[in-house]
């Protein structure tokens, strides 16, 4: 006989999982394109750039506290290096170097804020996300600056069948996922993330971390960018709005707790990533109502919501007990 | 040569000063006198109106041609009305709550006319409310109100537009002999120009027969998606010859999808999709003129802000600006890779 909480506790931690098979398998018999193994790959390559950005944020979520300002990080640093480029001619290669660079600038004024300044995360990147976006699009002139024509190849890239895109991701996640459970930085951040005063108490370098944490998302969010830009062949103005919601949504729905302290950014970010993408386009495919995507869409994060919220409820009574 | 100059006593010369400086002083004042006058009387011949304009975004140059040509022919036709145009501009970064806001500060000002393209033409009409209630008139610019009446709505018949576009598209698959299965890139979907536009061009389809839509997909105007929604759906769809979309913004996007799906060739070749769109934005126009789009309509953004002035103008004379039931409506154009190089005031191809 199955054992009732068993069940429910496996449900919980897992849920995510379940309603990631039901969806997919959902699409696969309902749709004739969507199982083809180019489809499978074009979703891969479609969240490459929303899956370095998020594996970023989730350090900093990981620590406790929130980045919403990834999205106009994005943005400023890969308008920055579009316009570098086009003005100076810049080495493709120097310049996306630039671009991280900048993106690491723009976090660590972000870490700054909260670490030295000591304001609330949130308070903090919300303001740097009105601010960066304002001055890209002022650095911009609120223009459409597409990329030299001998880059935009590059968007399209392939070794063999698979873009290069995903060779691009999975050699960004791989090594954050090490850096997140292998070193005693990553250690530091999940120590951080599930009790800050008792981590300082304990002498953990916490304002370094912290301060590290959000120069590495800063930094990530802008090789998002880079790949969102090289994809499109152009800096939209568009570039990044809503990044950080989204981003963060694939945060949560891949399992890693909004307290902090709990999660692992390759088993998280890129089922949470995928789903996301997977569901876009599955509905494409069965060429559903295109009111019909928002809401979906919001139901999915609902669901992740309200199950970290449940588990996080479960854990704190196990933890009180 | 020597002048001769008499010579003068102390009390002489100092009474001779004093008058001096008494005509000096009187030469200034009527000098000044005359000045004012003439400044009193350009004042009075130019009325002040102060304009305040409420933009979604600054996210294209689309919106700063705009801007522009309502500065310069505010100018010119507020001159030739006896009106000098004083505008207000605020920017909501494509947030509703701000917009709103936005417009409640131009009310506190207290401007003479509003005028607002609505992010979101659904919750416009609490501004038109609070604006009506404040004795302003409104204008909505570009984007009309689907939650309330304003004043006047100016702006492109997104409508007419398409269709347009959709029939000269219809057009070019029966010369071609070709009967077109497309996919439909649509706006955003709180926007009253992309719900038009998406409504004619299938308004087209069932009449003319010549083309289907296959799939629609949303872009939410990102180009991200964009690109992710047709590769998306040009998988999903292998059997798609054609592409409408709702808007060529976010034209490399576009571009980017059908080189991945090894479908970017200019018209006559086999790999060639069929391509129309709407407005003919900077990123369109070189495409338009290799050959990449086969037809497209025009957003003027000139003949939108000349047509915004002149109705800022009446309403301020208190006339009737004489508008159709759905506004004061500015056609665009039809274009295609045969007719593009000699369009005359294209701004996507000549506005800087």
């Amino acid at each position: 006989m199955i054992d009732r909480g068993k069940l429910s506790d496996y449900l919980l931690q897992r849920g995510f999982f379940v309603v990631f098979a039901a969806v997919f398998v959902f699409f696969a018999l309902s749709t004739q394109h969507f199982l083809q193994v180019g489809n499978i790959l074009n979703i891969f390559s479609a969240m490459d750039p929303l899956a370095i950005t998020a594996s970023g944020l989730a350090l900093v979520v990981m620590s406790g506290r929130l980045d919403v300002s990834v999205g106009s990080t994005a943005f400023l640093s890969c308008a920055f290096g579009a316009l570098l480029m086009l003005w100076t001619g810049l080495n493709p290669v120097l310049d996306a170097l630039v671009v991280i660079c900048c993106g690491a600038l723009l976090g660590a004024i972000n870490g700054f804020i909260v670490v030295v300044l000591n304001v609330n995360s949130l308070i903090a990147t919300l303001s740097t996300m009105i601010a960066y976006r304002g001055l890209a699009l002022a650095l911009t002139d609120a223009l459409l600056v597409q990329l030299p024509a001998p880059i935009r190849f590059l968007g399209n890239a392939r070794i063999g069948p698979i873009p290069v895109d995903i060779f691009v991701m999975l050699a960004v996640l791989i090594p954050m996922h090490l850096l997140q459970t292998r070193t005693a930085f990553g250690r530091q951040i999940m120590a951080m993330g599930n009790d800050l005063a008792v981590s300082r108490k304990l002498g953990l370098p916490v304002d370094r971390t912290g301060f590290l944490s959000f120069v590495l998302s800063g930094a990530l969010a802008s090789m998002g960018g880079i790949l969102t830009t090289i994809q499109n062949g152009a800096v939209s103005p568009f570039l990044g709005s809503g990044l950080e919601f989204t981003a963060l949504a694939v945060v949560v729905v891949g399992g890693i707790s909004l307290l902090g302290g709990r999660g692992a950014i390759l088993f998280s970010i890129i089922p949470g990533a995928f789903i996301f993408e997977m569901i876009r386009n599955g509905l494409t495919n069965l060429g559903a109502d295109p009111y019909s995507y928002r809401l979906v869409g919001g139901v999915v994060i609902f669901a992740a919501m309200y199950a970290d919220a449940l588990k996080s409820g479960r854990y704190a009574l196990r933890r009180s007990a | 040569l020597r002048t001769y100059r008499p010579q003068r006593s102390k009390a002489e010369t100092v009474k001779e000063e004093m008058m001096m400086k008494r005509y000096i002083t009187l030469a200034s004042l009527a000098l000044c006198l005359g000045f004012g006058g003439a400044g009193v009387s350009d004042a009075e011949a130019l009325k002040p109106l102060k304009v305040g304009f409420s933009l979604d975004t600054k996210e294209s140059n689309l919106e700063t041609a705009w801007v522009d040509y309502l500065k310069s022919e505010g100018e010119k036709q507020g001159k030739a009305a006896g009106f000098d145009i004083q505008w207000t501009i605020n920017v909501a970064n494509a947030d509703p709550t701000r917009q709103a806001a936005n417009i409640e500060d131009l009310i506190t000002r207290g401007v003479d006319v509003i005028m607002a393209r609505a992010f979101d033409s659904g919750a416009i009409g609490a501004s038109i409310k609070s604006a009506k209630n404040a004795g302003i008139p409104f204008i909505t610019f570009d984007r009309g109100s689907t939650s309330g009446k304003p004043t006047e709505h100016v702006g492109g018949d997104s409508f007419e537009q398409a269709k347009t576009a959709g029939e000269a598209f219809s057009e070019i698959l029966n010369k071609a002999g070709v009967h077109g299965k497309c996919i439909e890139l649509q706006g955003m979907l709180t926007d009253i120009n992309a719900v038009n536009r998406s409504k004619a061009w299938n308004e087209v389809a069932k009449t003319d027969g010549q083309y289907e839509t296959v799939v629609q997909v949303p872009t939410n105007w990102n180009p991200e998606l964009f690109l992710s929604g047709l590769t998306n759906a040009l998988n999903a769809k292998p059997e798609a010859n054609c592409v409408f979309a709702a808007s060529d913004f976010a034209f490399p996007s576009i571009q980017a999808a059908l080189e991945k799906a090894d479908r970017w060739a200019p018209t006559g070749q086999p790999k060639h999709m069929w391509l129309a769109t709407n407005d003919l934005l900077p990123a369109a126009v070189k495409p338009m003129e290799d050959g990449y789009i086969d037809v497209t309509t025009t957003w003027d953004a000139y003949a939108h802000a000349k047509e915004a002035v002149r109705v800022i103008l009446a309403i301020a004379k208190k006339e009737d600006p004489k508008c159709g039931p759905d506004g004061c409506l500015a056609k665009g154009r039809l274009a295609t890779p045969a007719t593009i190089k000699d369009m005359t005031n294209l701004w996507s191809r000549d506005y800087k």
